[in-house]
């Protein structure tokens, strides 16, 4: 009775956190994390970029103004812009300098808003390789980074040319003896975002993926960013046509994706790890697995995460939701 | 030097792209919906009003108004807990956030989860003197109806609080919604009925109603209206006049139904900016303002048709058990009494009834929601947050169900079980309490996360909003809960109930500390949760 409420001792402690859309603090966090909770083993799920961008506009003389979540602010010197632009950065938003004449253009075109949404999240995502390499180097942590259904493809180029982070999207990955299989791909959103598919394609894609794993069950980690079909990690504020969420908010529906479901009941991974339902904090147990979504609280520069420690028994036992 | 005003709308303050969770703003009706429900003027509103000739010099109607307007702080309070920490879930997790884990497990779950088994037996009073007993009474079951007066009854009517209250979790949160808000429908279409038909009766309509019915169905004299004076007459009433003291004496009987506006806050989704902050504030204060004006009409519907003397009386005259009907006054059936037609009278009291079956399963959902969230600090075990393949969270729902039903047991045969739970209010105000501190102290606690908030730049007086609403909020329960301890009007400074509420107290406390040696022993310091990891 008593063995059955200690682990083992554990070989492998994992850091795991997802969903940072963009905020500067929690990615510098994320690189803290392993070596604040001491772990060997860093992994960001899915969702990497951020989904706004926020213009500053200059007025003339020095003088420039921007709104941040309604609140309209004004500026008149170089540091309180530089200010502002951190506050931004921090809520996980791209801030821009420009003018009435270019807002009156971003305004109108489609095309032109993409452009530079292209171009702040990959300056980023390239901007954050880079103090990924310096943070981590000789400190003997590895670091794996799988971009969710939010984040465009050429994030993986990005990630796959830095040189202390690793690319998990698509692949087995292995360390110490686990091996992780993960993808950012989900079932379909309302936000026809880029990496999501129907059930069935979703599932042969997982299916694809996991045959590829050699390793015992109790050593296989899915780290699929969506989360599994009615685990209770999956529920999410029901919206209408409108996007509207109904009965003010309080209509909580499961969103997950059944192709993740079954091929958690199949393969029985030690630890599956999610994201994408924000809100979804929590863990539970499919059959053998324990399955974690930390949440997200990246507006508020809150890095949710979960430390697991892995000690290759049948079920992980020895785990904890951070609220870094 | 930088400066800040607030704009209505967020469009062309920046673009968006489409992203998961992108959402447009939820209908502050639907908030103001599930806030109105919680300060639910049918059930705890008319309960607890009766007893009101307790401070005959007190008045009614200035007290609600009074601590309605004053509780806009709780809503203030509430929404800014909201706006810096969404989808955080509530009590718990602010407190814990802000103040500690042990403070915020130890007052959420006695607050949240143990206190709310005590509240079953209310419920259930409440089921049979609004809903079972007069349906029975209306439909000639007079059997029916004594049965539900006696300890059987009472412990009949928790159990099926209990179940009902389980199912209706059971049944999910979407399900769940739809229910009550079938139910405010179907409530307010009753209430509606109810305030016409006092409106146009007269007293001398009601006087001959009342002593008819009370007649046929209780059995009472030929004059029942004025052997009710007779008996239960209470001096120094006064509908209109303000006695400051006694009236602010009445406030922390009230709060027994006005506390609750906070379970309207729409706690999910992203917080897109001051509007959703604002929605919070007009959805949770809106329903306090609204449900207050409400009841103020009602009341003074009831002075005019029921007479306000009688009013007074017959409450009194219930409670000290000399009344020439033994039920207690339901305002609701001595409106339907107006009503000759039996079926137009059952028909009344059962759209009345809709107010406590939207209701009923408040008494568990925030249970569930604490016994989860403790449950993945891992303070509590992790099966206590399992749920089934249909998402039924049994172990949650076991552990407020299976502990009710003997605490209901006690509550109906035990000879002074009923008076330990006189403090069920104080222990959720006690709650509610530590987290005003919480979001008092919040932009100094957890600067960051504060001034990243779209509520950042609002001040009163240079001092934080938040801070200013939740010390405001702060005042007004640590006046309620000094009352309750030190007055005995209120009855809740029984001895027997203080000692039984400090073992709840002390039972979570050592929970706490039993859980984290033992994560300490298993490896996992649950200092973990709650660490900030450094930045740079």
């Amino acid at each position: 009775m008593i063995s059955k409420l200690f682990s083992q001792e554990p070989e492998t402690r994992v850091f795991f956190a997802t969903d940072i859309h963009g905020s500067e603090t929690c990615w510098r966090k994320f690189l803290n994390s392993g070596k604040h909770y001491e772990a060997k083993i860093m992994v960001l799920g899915g969702d990497m970029t951020g989904k706004a961008l926020v213009p500053i506009v200059e007025e003339g003389q020095g003088r420039w103004h921007a709104t941040l979540l309604e609140n309209r602010r004004e500026f008149e010197s170089e540091d309180e812009v530089k200010e502002f632009e951190d506050s931004v950065m921090r809520r996980g938003y791209y801030p821009f300098r420009t003018d009435p004449d270019e807002m009156s253009e971003l305004s109108t075109s489609e095309e032109l808003r993409d452009e530079l949404f292209h171009k702040e999240m990959l300056g980023t995502v390239e901007r954050w390789m880079q103090m990924a390499d310096e943070k981590l180097d000789g400190t003997g942590i590895e670091c794996f980074v799988s971009p969710g259904n939010d984040d465009q493809f050429e994030v993986d180029e990005i990630i796959s040319s830095a040189k202390r982070v690793r690319l998990a999207e698509g692949k087995v990955v292995e360390f110490d003896d686990f091996q992780m299989v993960s993808t950012g791909w989900s079932n379909r959103t309302p936000w026809d975002t880029y990496r999501e598919e129907d059930e069935e394609e979703l599932a042969e894609r997982l299916r694809k993926m996991t045959s590829q794993v050699t390793a015992p069950p109790e050593k296989t980690i899915y780290n699929f960013h969506c989360p599994p079909f009615k685990s209770g990690l999956d529920e999410a504020p029901e919206i209408d046509e409108d996007m509207r969420p109904k009965h003010g908010g309080r209509s909580i529906v499961p969103v997950g994706s059944k192709a993740v479901r079954e091929a958690i009941e199949e393969g029985q991974p030690g630890l599956a790890l999610h994201g994408h339902i924000h809100e979804a904090k929590g863990n539970t147990r499919i059959g053998r697995t324990l399955c974690i979504n930390p949440g997200s609280s990246y507006e508020q520069g809150q890095l949710l995460g979960a430390v697991i420690d892995l000690d290759g028994g049948k079920k992980v036992k020895r785990f904890v939701l951070t609220n870094g | 030097m930088a400066s800040d005003t607030t704009t209505g709308s967020g469009a062309g303050d920046l673009f968006q792209r489409k992203a998961t969770g992108l959402l447009r703003g939820w209908s502050v009706l639907d908030g103001f919906i599930y806030a109105a429900f919680a300060i639910n003027l049918l059930t705890l509103g008319l309960y607890i009003f009766s007893f009101a000739p307790f401070i005959p010099d007190g008045s009614l109607i200035y007290a609600i108004i009074l601590s309605g307007l004053y509780l806009v702080f709780q809503a203030v309070t509430y929404a800014s807990l909201i706006a810096v920490m969404p989808r955080a879930g509530g009590d718990y997790v602010w407190m814990s956030r802000v103040l500690g884990g042990g403070i915020g497990f130890v007052l959420a779950v006695t607050g949240w989860w143990f206190i709310l088994w005590h509240w079953v037996p209310i419920y259930a009073n409440i089921l049979n003197i609004e809903v079972l007993v007069p349906l029975a009474t209306i439909a000639g079951f007079g059997g029916i109806a004594d049965f539900f007066g006696e300890p059987g009854g009472m412990f009949t009517a928790s159990t099926v609080v209990a179940i009902l209250a389980s199912i209706l979790i059971s049944l999910g949160m979407r399900t769940y919604a739809r229910i009550q808000k079938f139910c405010f429908y179907g409530g307010v279409i009753g209430l509606v009925i109810m305030l016409a038909l006092l409106l146009f009766n007269s007293n001398a309509d009601f006087v001959g109603a009342f002593n008819s019915h009370a007649q046929d169905l209780y059995g009472a004299g030929s004059n029942a209206y004025q052997q009710t004076l007779d008996a239960g007459s209470v001096k120094g009433t006064n509908l209109g006049a303000l006695a400051l003291g006694p009236t602010l004496l009445l406030i922390p009987m009230i709060v027994f139904f006005n506390l609750w506006s906070n379970w309207g806050a729409t706690l999910y989704g992203e917080v897109r900016g001051a509007s959703d902050f604002r929605k919070n504030i007009y959805a949770m204060g809106g329903a306090l303002v609204v449900t207050s004006t409400v009841a103020v009409i009602m009341l003074l519907l009831f002075a005019k048709t029921f007479g306000w003397d009688f009013y007074y009386a017959a409450n009194n005259a219930y409670w000290g058990g000399n009344g020439p009907i033994s039920v207690w006054p339901y305002p609701g059936l001595f409106a339907a009494f107006l009503f000759d037609s039996p079926i137009l009278q059952f028909i009344l009291v059962a759209l009345l009834a809709l107010w406590f079956f939207g209701w009923v399963g408040s008494v568990f959902l925030s249970s569930a929601r604490v016994v989860f969230a403790t449950a993945f600090d891992r303070v509590l075990p992790e099966w206590v947050a399992k749920t089934s393949r249909n998402g039924v969270p049994y172990y949650a729902l076991a552990l407020m169900l299976l502990p009710s039903i003997p605490i209901s047991y006690l509550y109906a045969y035990g000879e002074n079980f009923a008076t330990y739970t006189l403090d069920a209010t104080l222990v959720i105000a006690t709650t509610f309490l530590g987290s005003a501190i919480a979001a008092a102290v919040l932009p100094w606690r957890k600067p960051e996360i504060y001034n990243a908030s779209p509520i950042a730049r609002y001040n009163v007086l240079g001092l934080p909003l938040i801070t200013v609403a939740a010390s405001m909020f702060s005042i007004f329960l640590v006046f309620c809960i000094y009352k309750w301890l030190t007055d005995d009007t209120y009855g809740i400074n029984n001895g027997q109930s203080l000692i039984y509420m400090a073992i709840l107290y002390a039972v979570a406390l050592g929970l706490y500390v039993a859980f984290r040696l033992l994560r300490r022993a298993q490896g996992m310091d649950l200092k973990m949760v709650y660490d900030e990891i450094p930045e740079d």
